[in-house]
């Protein structure tokens, strides 16, 4: 089945009693309390979708991710603890970005060109390190979509304990279907290994955003403070996962979720002046039914 | 294929309170959800007209979200409770919006990359749809022009570069890219800033692959045509493309403006709104002709074989026109519902001929008189005949009315001349046959067959 053919997960299920008694339970507990949109809910199932999907294909072309995530909707997702906090982060994050794009000012109107301008144009021009840098790191931001566009992790960006208790879980639903087939049992022993070692090489959003920060030196406030203005969101949440040393998904769920108040000090190791980050303050504020950090949480 | 019918179910207060996953998919990319109002405003209208009415409506549906465009058609049923929708015939095009980076699942081109690349070309994203052909490994951070071969047009120009200069969209830039030639389109992208920072779109594989294609992209020559440039279909798939968006805007806005939907106006106003919905609806016909006709005359041209129903089909296509035959008090007597006709052939298609010769009888009847659509069996043939009490063909009007552009001397706006044409050409790419029969003052009867299956 083709990925964008099999459901998305957002068809409304069944309820069972007791399941819809503990969703009572559980809202009588908090009424007040905001929950999670359907937006924020599709696109963070949506995100965990594909993520399973590349994992499967990745263990084995065979398995039929639709398959796969069909038991798993009717059953429950597993790793929900460590799902839920990469799927969400990626989700909002896109939302961020979604927002922002919807609000960006209309294009320039530029007149009609003669055509040797236009070919001077295309002329490549040398890449210089910081040019190379951020280069790579627009391409490993744009490996965390799917064929269509779609929000996805990717599986160099996924930690290793993730992605093996992920891998593990496919592997034994994969294991119950060719349980019989003896030779391909044992061969998924040997794909999960080798799925493990391949991903443990693969470097993503975090180590090309560290290398584009080492490589800023002192220009790091400007190319932040640049990166707010223009609303590049994941260059700015990459250079401040590097500077505070945390993990890129971290980074940006602290981001999305931090108190106006509290952004100048998550950002003061860019060495940004306050004036820069009024389009940040401004773009956070108004994404709808944003989450806000516990208070407990560190910084 | 069978035709798939997308469910819904409308309470009394208009929200939506069931719906199969594409509607309900639509209604949450308006914002709304399950037990919120429909916020679908063409839908909504329509249910509130079949609500008013108290009876049956079947229309043709528009809808837009951030990614698509999406023509249907919707069968609304009101009842005490509220209304049930069902759509078929669910279509969608991608309206590419350059800053939201998502492609949606509508715009699954098949054997298509989808790629990006920054303001100097370099490629940053490229991504295979099902089906494509692999992408070559090492992309990353090439440039297009180096990994797709630019191949300039009928002009000597490139399509790419001039609209890198402009910064803006571009289609058609041919481009060989790992031996496969492939046509490239793309939206331009800013930032924030309003910078540019590159190109975002698909390639495509270019349909001159196909052996039966003439090659060196030479325009087609065409009697009907002559040298304009409609015959070539890059130019035809650029007009249709181009057009077809902006004309269902222009009939939605002015279909809004001319039913008062959003608050009183003049009635001179709304009916000049009213003129400018159907010229729209007519430039938009013209449009569908001409793709179609491209589409039918393009080498290798194959319509699907369903099993389908005549006698079905008859009574959509009823449905679809009924309100239309009303308006001129023009009764329609249908097959009824135990009136089978088995038959092969595509059915999307068979509904368009049906839906072009009942629209035909119904614009060149007489009004408060009688149109007849029976369906039979003859040997291996199943039949439907559409028959009306118009004013008739003679015997020379029969030998050209299935020409192109032939309309036997009319000049009102009711059509492009095109829409026989096409439908004999369907009917014979279906192994069928279209034929009239006809007298002055007699009315017509159009019969379309096609090869009869056992049900």
């Amino acid at each position: 089945m083709s990925d964008s053919v099999f459901s998305p997960g957002i068809d409304p299920p069944s309820p069972t009693l007791s399941a819809r008694l503990r969703e009572l339970a559980g809202y009588l507990a908090a009424p007040a309390a905001g929950r999670l949109t359907e937006e924020q809910r599709a696109l963070s199932l949506g995100v965990a979708r594909r993520l399973v999907a590349d994992v499967a294909a990745r263990l084995d072309p065979r398995i039929d991710p639709g398959l796969l995530w069909n038991e798993w909707l009717r059953g429950g997702l597993p790793c929900t603890a460590q799902l839920a906090g990469i799927c969400f982060a990626r989700a909002e994050e896109h939302r961020w970005r979604e927002q922002s794009g919807q609000r960006t000012s209309p294009p320039p109107v530029l007149s009609e060109p003669e055509t040797a301008h236009a070919d001077a144009r295309a002329e490549s021009v040398p890449l210089s390190d910081i040019d190379r840098a951020y280069l790579a790191l627009q391409i490993a931001d744009r490996r965390r979509f799917d064929a269509l566009g779609n929000p996805a992790l990717a599986i160099a960006d996924l930690d290793g304990e993730t992605f093996r208790a992920l891998l593990l879980e496919i592997a034994a639903w994969r294991l119950a279907e060719v349980s019989e087939d003896t030779r391909r049992a044992a061969d998924l022993g040997d794909a999960v290994r080798v799925a493990i070692e391949r991903q443990a090489g693969e470097t993503g959003m975090a180590h090309a955003g560290h290398s584009y920060y080492e490589i800023l030196g002192a220009a790091l406030p400007g190319a932040a403070a640049a990166a707010i203005a223009r609303h590049n969101w994941p260059t700015l949440i990459a250079l401040a996962a590097s500077a505070h040393r945390r993990a890129y998904d971290d980074m940006a769920i602290a981001l999305l979720t931090a108190e106006t108040a509290a952004l100048p000090s998550l950002l003061a190791p860019l060495r940004l002046d306050h004036a820069a980050l009024a389009p940040l303050e401004v773009s956070l504020v108004m994404l709808p039914a944003r989450a806000v950090a516990d208070v407990s949480s560190d910084e | 294929m069978s035709e798939r019918i997308i469910r819904g179910r409308v309470d009394r207060t208009g929200a939506l309170v069931s719906a199969d996953a594409p509607l309900l998919r639509l209604q949450q990319r308006a914002g709304a959800g399950l037990d919120k109002p429909l916020a679908l405003p063409h839908l909504a209208r329509l249910v509130a007209l079949a609500q008013r009415l108290h009876r049956d409506i079947s229309r043709p549906l528009y809808a837009a979200d951030d990614h698509s465009d999406i023509h249907a058609l919707v069968r609304i049923t009101p009842d005490a409770d509220g209304a049930s929708l069902e759509i078929s015939d669910w279509r969608t095009r991608p309206v590419m919006q350059p800053q939201v980076p998502v492609i949606a699942d509508s715009a699954a081109v098949p054997q298509s990359w989808t790629w990006e690349c920054d303001q100097q070309l370099r490629l940053v994203a490229l991504h295979a749809a099902p089906d494509a052909p692999a992408i070559p490994d090492g992309w990353e951070g090439r440039s297009l022009s180096e990994l797709f071969e630019l191949q300039p047009d009928e002009d000597g120009r490139f399509p790419v570069l001039r609209a890198l200069a402009r910064q803006s969209r571009f289609e058609s830039q041919r481009v060989q890219a790992a031996g496969i030639a492939m046509i490239l389109s793309g939206e331009a992208l800013f930032d924030a800033m309003g910078r540019f920072t590159g190109f975002r779109g698909l390639a495509v594989v270019a349909e001159e692959q196909m052996p039966a294609e003439p090659k060196g992209g030479g325009t087609l020559v065409d009697p009907a045509f002559g040298s304009l440039p409609l015959s070539d279909p890059q130019f035809g798939r650029r007009i249709d493309g181009a057009l077809r968006g902006p004309l269902s805007r222009i009939i939605a806005t002015a279909e809004t403006i001319s039913g008062q939907f959003d608050g009183p106006i003049r009635a001179d106003y709304a009916r000049y709104a009213g003129d400018i919905a159907h010229a729209g609806r007519h430039l938009l016909g013209l449009v569908d002709d001409l793709a179609d006709l491209q589409n039918i005359e393009r080498p290798g041209f194959k319509a699907a074989r369903d099993e389908i129903d005549l006698g079905d089909l008859a009574r959509r296509a009823v449905g679809l026109l009924g309100m239309k035959a009303e308006e001129k008090g023009i009764r329609i007597d249908a097959p009824r519902t135990d009136d089978r006709a088995p038959a092969t052939g595509e059915f999307r298609r068979v509904l368009q001929v049906l839906l072009n010769l009942l629209g035909n009888a119904i614009r060149y009847s007489p009004d408060h008189s009688q149109i007849w659509i029976r369906v039979d069996r003859e040997g291996d043939r199943a039949m439907v005949t559409v028959a009306d009490q118009g004013q008739g063909i003679d015997a020379e009007q029969q030998a050209v009315v299935f020409e192109k552009f032939e309309r036997l001397g009319r000049t009102d706006s009711g059509g492009s001349g095109l829409g026989l044409y096409i439908a004999r050409r369907l009917a014979r790419a279906m192994d069928g046959e279209l034929t009239v029969d006809s007298a002055p003052g007699q009315g017509a009867r159009f019969t379309l067959s096609l090869p009869a299956r056992d049900a």
